[in-house]
């Protein structure tokens, strides 16, 4: 089981390489370069601080659309060109297709993680951008796993992409939503009022809580400790696990 | 058909229906001659509009505070070059951008950004009351966290004492800097600005007995400070003397 497991990841990222996925991650980090280089030359003050800012905000940013748009296509284009269905008629569960995708998109994620990180380390302290891409990583694994759940559930390029970056959005932001629903400037009265904040409640409960992740403020402010991985591990665990059992749920539903 | 007709991708010119190639040309004519009664573009400044909440630009840039507040900050330092027209900083509204400076503190609590513009940039224009506008309001801020904000208000004391000519406003902010700023961590240049502008007001015996007092108070232990203070109080001496001169003259 577990070969049939590794040789599917290691297709998948032949495949990512192939595709120029690299190369596409390298021009990306170009092009940060020079923005930030200009966005340098700008700011009176606080040099530094602004460029990273910008930069991480930009690369994170990058990496999500980037390898959401990879894997959502590369998995349309499998299921077009009828690949999928030939790999399913082979004696190859579909719970050990799912995970050998996941696992090269795991690797791919991975290295785009690294490449975006080396840049960083040009205007932050090394231990704080490991952080950061460990962070990133973890962060990347879950939004790898939301575009497979998207891709099984609507088939198609578009559904499935705004599916991924509808959930993602809100995600790094449902926090802030509960707080301005729990702290309202008027009194939310009306039953409508009361209904929607219970709904922002029932979200946060749903939703991984992205705004702890990857967050600007380590590599600004030095501000990251290694202890704070350990309730990003958690979580990025247990969510891939629900995402991974909703995506197994559809998948084996699907008829060929 | 010639078989080059196959080797081409395209097919030639002459295989486009009439009717498709006069209303292209029909459709481009229409498009210039609707250009043509449009208004001439004219470069227009626009004024400085209210910023939005603080949680609007957290929500836009999807949980990004930081960058935000650097990005508004460039977007503010560039306002006053806008697309074929450049405005000078006085005809900006201060008011408003001081509430555009709170919201880029509120997103990034820990920048000083916008703190050095309201001090060096905003607050250097030839206008007083403009220029009182950024003083007051780096007054204001520092009265909400002195710790963190007293290397501004030593600057509009000087903004205050020479380019507003403003000795009781200078005062009022030096004042301030010492009495805000005590058991906390400010160098001793800064706490002792009130003596310096008393000297200059020529309030030169207020200036030695506010010296003579911090001395014998002995709360202050940098033997640098003291040894400021004692400098000083031979400085004051001085002058105190001369002026008695002067006066009996």
């Amino acid at each position: 089981m577990f070969s049939q497991v590794l040789t599917i990841s290691r297709f998948t990222i032949i495949e990512s390489l192939r595709n120029r996925l690299l190369l596409l991650t390298i021009l990306v980090i170009g092009i940060s370069f020079a923005l930030v280089e200009f966005i340098g030359d700008l700011a009176i003050t606080e040099h530094r601080v602004t460029q990273v800012a910008i930069l991480a905000a930009f690369l994170r940013m990058s990496a999500v659309v980037m390898l959401t748009l990879f894997v959502v296509s590369s998995t349309v284009r499998e299921l077009n060109d009828k690949t999928l269905e030939m790999i399913l008629a082979m004696p190859i569960r579909r719970g050990n297709y799912y995970l050998g995708k996941l696992l090269g998109y795991m690797y791919i994620a991975l290295l785009v993680s690294v490449i975006f990180s080396v840049l960083l380390l040009l205007y932050a302290d090394s231990e704080q951008v490991l952080i950061w891409t460990i962070s990133l990583f973890l962060e990347l694994i879950l939004v790898v796993a939301l575009s497979l759940v998207m891709l099984f559930t609507f088939n198609q390029v578009p559904s499935a992409l705004t599916g991924v970056f509808i959930i993602y959005g809100a995600s790094r932001i449902v926090t802030s939503i509960f707080l301005m629903a729990k702290y309202p400037i008027i009194a939310h009265t009306s039953v409508a009022q009361q209904f929607m904040d219970s709904f922002i409640e029932l979200l946060t409960w749903l939703l991984p809580d992205l705004h702890r992740f990857t967050q600007t403020e380590w590599l600004a402010y030095n501000t990251a400790e290694w202890s704070m991985l350990l309730p990003l591990m958690g979580q990025t665990l247990i969510y891939l696990l629900f995402l991974s059992f909703i995506a197994l749920f559809d998948f084996y539903r699907k008829n060929f | 058909m010639h078989y080059n007709h196959f080797l081409h991708k395209d097919r030639p010119v002459s295989d486009v229906p009439r009717s498709v190639k006069i209303l292209l040309l029909s459709a481009l004519f229409l498009q210039l001659m609707w250009h043509s009664f449009q208004e001439p573009i004219v470069a227009k400044a626009d004024d400085l509009p209210a910023p939005l909440s603080t949680r609007t630009y957290v929500l836009s840039s999807l949980g990004e505070p930081i960058a935000a507040s650097k990005f508004l900050n460039l977007w503010l330092q560039a306002f006053d070059n806008q697309p074929g027209a450049s405005i000078s900083f006085h005809q900006l509204n201060y008011p408003r951008l001081t509430q555009w400076l709170d919201t880029s503190l509120e997103l990034d609590d820990r920048g000083h950004y916008p703190m050095l513009v309201a001090a060096r940039v905003y607050g250097s224009i030839k206008d007083p009351d403009k220029q009182r506008i950024m003083t007051d309001y780096v007054f204001y801020k520092f009265n909400e966290n002195p710790q963190k904000y007293w290397r501004w208000l030593a600057h509009v004391v000087i903004t205050a004492k020479h380019e507003l000519k403003d000795f009781d406003l200078a005062l009022k902010y030096a004042n301030a800097l010492a009495d805000e700023t005590a058991g906390l961590d400010v160098p001793y240049w800064a706490k002792d600005m009130k003596i310096i502008v008393l000297e200059d007001m020529g309030q030169v015996e207020a200036a030695k007995i506010l010296v003579g007092a911090l001395i014998e108070s002995k709360e202050i232990t940098d033997p640098y400070e003291l040894n400021f203070l004692v400098q000083k109080i031979a400085v004051l001496e001085e002058k105190s003397l001369k002026k008695r001169q002067s006066v009996e003259k």
